[in-house]
């Protein structure tokens, strides 16, 4: 009786069995087919330059993502270098791949951020109850007395990818462990505060604050700006003065005796070190 | 009386500001001491930025060019007081943040206040002994720039364009803007100055037909021109047209719409359809710059807020700080909130008293807490529950809660395609958001985002 059953039970399946396998091994002829005579060539390098990418999507290089800019440096290979995350590293391995020399390596670049102004060394004319974005803050009439200083409402945090800028007080701090030198943070400063410097020490000196303003005026505006004084052009070596603002000359900077006498000479302490595993 | 106010024209959209009084409605427009300092902007007006014609130390007088271009779009500037130059520097700039500015030190003993020049004009102006290219030569000699707010050079607007020939000219007297009463005053008092001023516009810029926008909550202006113009011959066939009281009536582009009834398009301006709109106070400045050859050295500034004691409109030397014309009208207290230059709708907060009155600054408003609204004045926002309202008061049919919420969350190409370009910036959508969301706010910074990718 159960022989019975099975065959009847099988009888009425098989059919639907057969058709189905048919219909399946004829599509997959097809697909076959179809990989082989559509296929698309890829530059194999692409995928290996990709893997010599971070794969961060940051948009620092000034392509939409990694895999916009392996195109773009197999095409161009003038474009090498540009990854800033992915540093040396992955410029040596991009020129392994592509057959190029890679010039001597240049310093990463790092963001600084030149304010020092946290909000209780600022003076303020009025209290800013607008757009809580410093683009928007910025286009209106100074709130803030300092017209060159930080509005710490973070339009720089809101565009760093790996949280590596916060605002503290008031003030945009980078944490430089984090940091990848993708430079958002430069572009998006409505007021040009944050400068993208070669770090060729570990320990960079510099002026933190960005006023033009004569050193009467600065002196009105915040406890800790820039004066234009001089004292550290005379004191220092890699320091100079241009309309009212001391600045470090990063591309020849070398820690000296002589900047750190500057460094604490500097009437208004608005010179300090920053990088890695120095105070914020 | 030949006017119906029953068949009020009007632009769909807009909002109707309720608590808003015009409290210095009543006030003369008296003219404003000699300070003594002022700051003239070199940067007053949409266009090049002037340079000086002045340095420091150098002697100035009344009505002397100190700022000039040769850029097309630009207005020269003069010294509204005798006086030396103390210094070119940077000064607070409600537009530009800061901007150049030359600071000039008034002699005090040898400054004689100006005098209005109303009186020199009749009924009986005719602008026949005037050349179009004497009057265009005169306006642009005196720097005169759109006085209602947007400061465009008055010379680009009338001279002959043989592209686009004009047709029509609305002379806009609608001032929309709460607060305000600067215009009104002007059309009360300074009537036959003004309709002088229009027929000289008519003539330079070589329209046909010339409309004088009223809004219906100014009876009595509306009355005074109409008898004037009857008085005269009224040889130009100048018609007023009484529009619904609401705001943004004196928006150029609403007002385009409510008199003659066509839209501009979207992307376009007025000259595209052979259109010229100035405002009344800027006809009365034409009228004075052609027939007295006195160039554009103050303006009609009104002082208003509950707070102010004496609430005003002012005949004001331009370059004059604010705090001192707040200081003439009584002075700020304690209750103060918030200082505008402008009207309450469009006008911009600024944080620094002594950022200078400018061709453009037709007001002071000083708001207080309760005028602003807790929630508002906190920025205390909820989020956006998708009534639709400022969908409803949007004059440009714009959709604002997305263009907002698009910048807001950093996706400029939808605000984009959304037409955050067409925007004019009136607020009607702040004013009407229930969330209290700053949605004007938030499309200004849009466009400055936009300006900035460029």
């Amino acid at each position: 009786m159960i022989l019975a059953d099975i065959y009847q039970l099988w009888s009425s399946i098989w059919p639907a069995g057969v058709t189905m396998l048919a219909l399946g091994s004829g599509f997959a002829i097809i697909l076959l087919i179809a990989s082989e005579k559509l296929k698309v060539e890829i530059d194999p390098k692409i995928e290996q330059i990709q893997e010599a990418l971070p794969s961060l999507d940051c948009g620092g290089c000034g392509f939409a993502g990694c895999g916009q800019y392996a195109k773009a440096v197999l095409a161009n290979p003038d474009l090498l270098g540009k990854c800033a995350p992915g540093g040396q590293k992955s410029t040596e391995a991009i020129a392994k791949i592509l057959n190029l020399q890679v010039s001597d390596s240049a310093a990463p670049k790092r963001p600084i951020v030149h304010c020092k102004g946290h909000t209780k060394d600022k003076t303020f004319n009025a209290i800013y109850q607008g757009i809580q974005s410093c683009i928007a803050a910025n286009a209106l009439s100074p709130a803030q007395a300092c017209k060159f200083g930080c509005l710490g409402l973070g339009d720089c945090v809101s565009v760093c990818k790996f949280d590596a800028i916060s605002i503290i007080d008031g003030l945009a701090t980078i944490d430089y462990e984090k940091c990848t030198g993708c430079g958002a943070c430069a572009k998006h400063c409505p007021r040009g505060l944050i400068e993208m410097v070669p770090f060729s020490q570990e320990k960079m000196m510099t002026v933190a604050c960005s006023s033009k303003e004569s050193g009467k005026v600065t002196r009105t505006m915040c406890k800790v700006g820039c004066i234009g004084c001089g004292i550290c052009v005379k004191m220092g070596e890699h320091f100079t003065i241009e309309n009212n603002l001391a600045r470090v000359d990063y591309e020849n900077y070398q820690p000296s005796e002589k900047n750190q006498t500057a460094l604490n000479k500097c009437p208004k302490k608005v010179i300090i070190e920053t990088g890695k595993k120095c105070k914020a | 009386m030949n006017y119906e106010l029953k068949n009020k024209q009007t632009f769909a959209g807009g909002i109707h500001p309720k608590s808003a009084e015009k409290l210095a409605k009543d006030c003369k427009i008296e003219p404003f001491p000699v300070p003594k300092q002022v700051a003239v902007m070199l940067s007053q007006h949409i266009g090049a930025i002037c340079k000086p014609l002045v340095k420091k130390g150098d002697d100035v007088k009344i009505g002397q060019k100190i700022g000039e271009t040769d850029a097309f779009v630009s207005a020269a500037v003069h010294s509204p007081v005798n006086g030396k130059v103390k210094d070119i520097a940077l000064q607070s700039h409600v537009v530009a943040g800061r901007s150049k500015a030359i600071i000039i030190e008034t002699d005090l003993e040898n400054n004689p206040q100006k005098q209005l020049c109303k009186d020199k004009f009749n009924e009986n102006f005719s602008a026949e002994k005037y050349s179009a290219e004497e009057i265009c030569n005169a306006v642009n000699e005196a720097g005169i720039v759109g006085l209602g707010g947007a400061g465009f050079p008055t010379r680009v607007k009338l001279e002959p364009n043989p592209r686009l020939p004009k047709k029509t000219l609305i002379i806009n007297g609608c001032e929309c803007e709460p607060c305000i009463t600067g215009d009104y005053r002007i059309m009360l008092e300074w009537t036959n100055q003004m309709i002088a001023g229009v027929k000289l516009a008519k003539k330079a810029s070589g329209c046909s037909d010339v409309f004088i926008g009223i809004e219906d909550n100014k009876p009595k202006a509306i009355k005074t021109i109409i008898e004037t113009l009857e008085k005269s011959s009224n040889n130009e066939k100048i018609k007023v047209v009484p529009l619904e009281t609401k705001y943004p009536q004196g928006g150029e582009r609403q007002l385009i719409k409510a008199v003659l009834g066509i839209n501009v398009p979207t992307g376009g301006i007025p000259p595209m359809l052979g259109v010229v709109v100035l405002n009344v106070a800027t006809a009365a400045a034409i009228a004075e710059a052609v027939v007295e050859k006195a160039p554009l050295t103050h303006r009609v500034v009104t002082i208003t807020g509950k707070t102010i004691a004496k609430p005003a409109n002012y005949y004001v030397p331009i370059g004059t700080a604010v705090n001192e014309l707040l200081e003439f009208a009584g002075g700020v207290t304690e209750k103060s909130a918030k200082v505008v230059l402008g009207g309450p709708m469009m006008g911009i907060a600024i944080a620094d008293l002594t950022t200078p009155v400018t061709k453009t600054t037709g007001a002071v408003t000083v708001l207080t807490k309760q005028e602003i609204g807790k929630a508002k004045f906190a920025c205390q926002q909820t989020a956006c529950i998708r009534c639709g309202r400022c969908l409803e008061v949007c004059p440009e049919h714009l959709n604002p809660t997305k263009i907002a919420h698009a910048v807001k969350n950093d996706m400029l190409d939808v605000a984009e395609d959304y037409y955050i370009k067409a925007c004019i910036e009136c607020g009607c959508c702040s004013y009407i958001c229930p969330a209290n969301i700053e949605v004007a706010g938030y499309i200004k910074t849009g466009k400055i985002f936009l300006a900035r990718q460029k």
